[in-house]
């Protein structure tokens, strides 16, 4: 127990948070979501069914389902009735569809299915419905409602985003793995640029361990990657700007391990690896620049893939994503820090 | 600065004349490479005509400028750190493989525009590109040569060390030569022009900042 309370507190802070974000990060529940409306076309004049398939919702247990349309200008139109056929599916019916929906062009008009009710609130899937204009004159008015007539319920969830499903939770994975590399790689800078200034060795095996944790974590997120990539875009590897990116710098850091590992006096290795250190690092910001104005990314934020953005990335994701990035950056600290301890007790 | 630069290069140009096979025999390398190269891909056509370019050059210039900095003996070298100054002889040697550089550059053309039977559609452009692409790849290469010329085994290690560094200065050559040859579009080339000198000032600062840094043993 006393050797346990010696650790330094930001070991515990590593410990706690990283328990913390593989607590939150696994058994935080998704949103309920729309995953399939099976029945795209609608028309002016004509009454509209669907069946919807939902994904995490208790349709059985609520009441008081509604399903709308929501059209362009926030304005919805409310469903006659809805058949629960189990919790995740239903079948929606909407009355005729009446006059005052102005389908403009030929193409028709793109609106949103959305369902709410009392138990859950709201979700909804984005022009999931394409309603055509009335092959004859129609002259019932179709009534309106506003957005203030729909439920909403205050949840403790992650948001529900197609295609990802569940494997947005890889976000506190993947990408806090990645950003932590990077902040390491950052770090292994700083211990170079102090090793060539005061040139006394410990920062050089410093420098040198802090890499080797980062290239471990750069091959990690590497992986984690591949996965998520071969779950949403079919491939494990992708001609993707960002994936390669993370190759080139792990093919840079590997290098700077071989030149270490191929000079035997320990003076002019010191050396020689922290300008390689810090020339890399610079050629990689170069490459961070210049590769993005070359080619689009399927990574979210880049060439119109949607980003992790205000809408995408809500604060319950962002209370777990950022103690991520800090997590494992202590833990590669720490791991740093052991190697670096067991690299000067085996100089002696 | 620049008297010394001169004199070294002077020098230098002295001990190629009197051991000539040295960049004779790249030189070859360079003509038997593409001539491989050229027999496998029978027909030059389309990007892959650049992308080869680009390729033979890259490991023409590892050839090339990867053993500036070796030297036969370790008295050689002590004799050589006592004379200059390290960013004068880097400079000097830079410029030296620049212009090495650009005579394999040419000769590689010439080849491509033989075997092609084609001519540069853009060979202003192309130029410019060259010029810039290759005075990049020089100045990491011969830092990278320093580096490795402490190391054990140095052949090897500079490709190893300088190949995930010349990525970027290759992919805007790439860029640039398929747009002076009309397969983009693209009016920005002047803007990848910029970028790619940005790039070559960057690499010749840091060069004169690490080679002291590197050189003092």
């Amino acid at each position: 127990m006393n050797q346990l309370l010696k650790i330094e507190w930001w070991k515990w802070m590593a410990i706690l948070l990283m328990l913390y974000v593989l607590v939150a990060g696994f058994l935080i529940p998704l949103k309920p979501g729309i995953i399939e409306v099976f029945n795209s076309d609608a028309r002016v004049a004509e009454p509209f069914t669907t069946e919807v398939r939902t994904y995490n919702t208790r349709l059985g247990q609520a009441d008081d389902i509604r399903a709308w349309l929501w059209l362009p200008g926030d304005r919805l139109i409310m469903s006659k009735s809805v058949s629960v056929i189990n919790d995740t599916y239903l079948k929606a019916e909407f009355d005729t569809l009446g006059n005052g929906i102005d389908v403009q062009s030929r193409n028709g008009l793109m609106a949103s299915l959305m369902i709410d009710n009392s138990l859950e609130g709201h979700y909804f899937f984005r022009n999931a419905i394409n309603i055509k204009s009335a092959e004859m004159a129609y002259m019932r008015p179709q009534v309106f409602y506003g957005l203030d007539e729909i439920k909403t319920r205050k949840q403790l969830a992650f948001p529900f985003q197609h295609i990802l499903y569940e494997t947005s939770r890889n976000t506190y994975f993947h990408v806090a793995i990645w950003m932590a590399m990077f902040a390491l790689l950052i770090l292994s800078c700083y211990y170079s640029i102090r090793y060539l200034i005061s040139k006394k060795f410990e920062f050089d095996i410093k420098a040198s361990s802090v890499t080797t944790v980062a290239i471990v974590f750069g091959i990690a997120g590497l992986l984690t990657g591949s996965m998520w990539a071969k779950y949403t875009w079919g491939a494990f590897w992708t001609n993707d700007i960002k994936l390669n990116m993370t190759a080139i710098a792990l093919l840079v850091y590997l290098a700077y391990w071989i030149l270490r590992s191929s000079v035997s006096d320990p003076d002019t290795r010191a050396r020689l690896s922290s300008v390689f250190n810090l020339f890399a690092f610079a050629m990689l910001m170069v490459l961070v620049m210049v590769i993005p104005r070359l080619t689009d990314s399927l990574h979210p934020g880049n060439g119109g893939n949607p980003a992790f953005s205000s809408y995408d990335m809500d604060n319950t994701m962002r209370m777990v994503f950022y103690p991520a990035i800090v997590a494992y950056f202590l833990i590669g600290l720490w791991m740093a820090q052991l190697r670096s301890r067991l690299e000067l007790i085996s100089r002696d | 600065m620049i008297k010394n630069i001169y004199y070294i290069i002077s020098k230098e140009l002295l001990i190629e004349r009197r051991d000539a096979s040295v960049f004779l025999s790249s030189l070859l390398y360079l003509i038997a490479i593409s001539f491989v190269v050229f027999k496998i891909f029978s027909s030059l056509e389309g990007p892959v005509k650049m992308g080869l370019f680009w390729v033979i050059f890259l490991f023409t210039c590892i050839n090339i400028v990867g053993g500036v900095f070796s030297y036969q003996s370790r008295k050689r070298k002590l004799n050589i750190y006592q004379l200059y100054d390290p960013v004068d002889l880097f400079l000097a040697k830079f410029a030296f493989s620049y212009l090495k550089l650009i005579i394999a550059g040419l000769v590689l053309i010439l080849l491509q525009m033989l075997f092609s039977g084609s001519a540069l559609v853009n060979a202003f452009l192309f130029g410019k590109t060259f010029l810039l692409c290759a005075l990049g790849l020089s100045l990491i290469l011969s830092l990278v040569s320093a580096i490795a010329s402490y190391s054990d085994r140095q052949t090897g290690l500079v490709a190893i060390l300088s190949l995930p560094l010349v990525i970027p200065i290759l992919l805007l050559g790439m860029r640039l030569s398929l747009i002076s040859e009309g397969f983009f579009q693209d009016p920005d080339s002047s803007q990848y022009l910029l970028i790619l000198s940005g790039i070559d000032l960057l690499l010749l600062s840091l060069s004169i900042i690490f080679i002291p840094l590197i050189w003092k043993s």
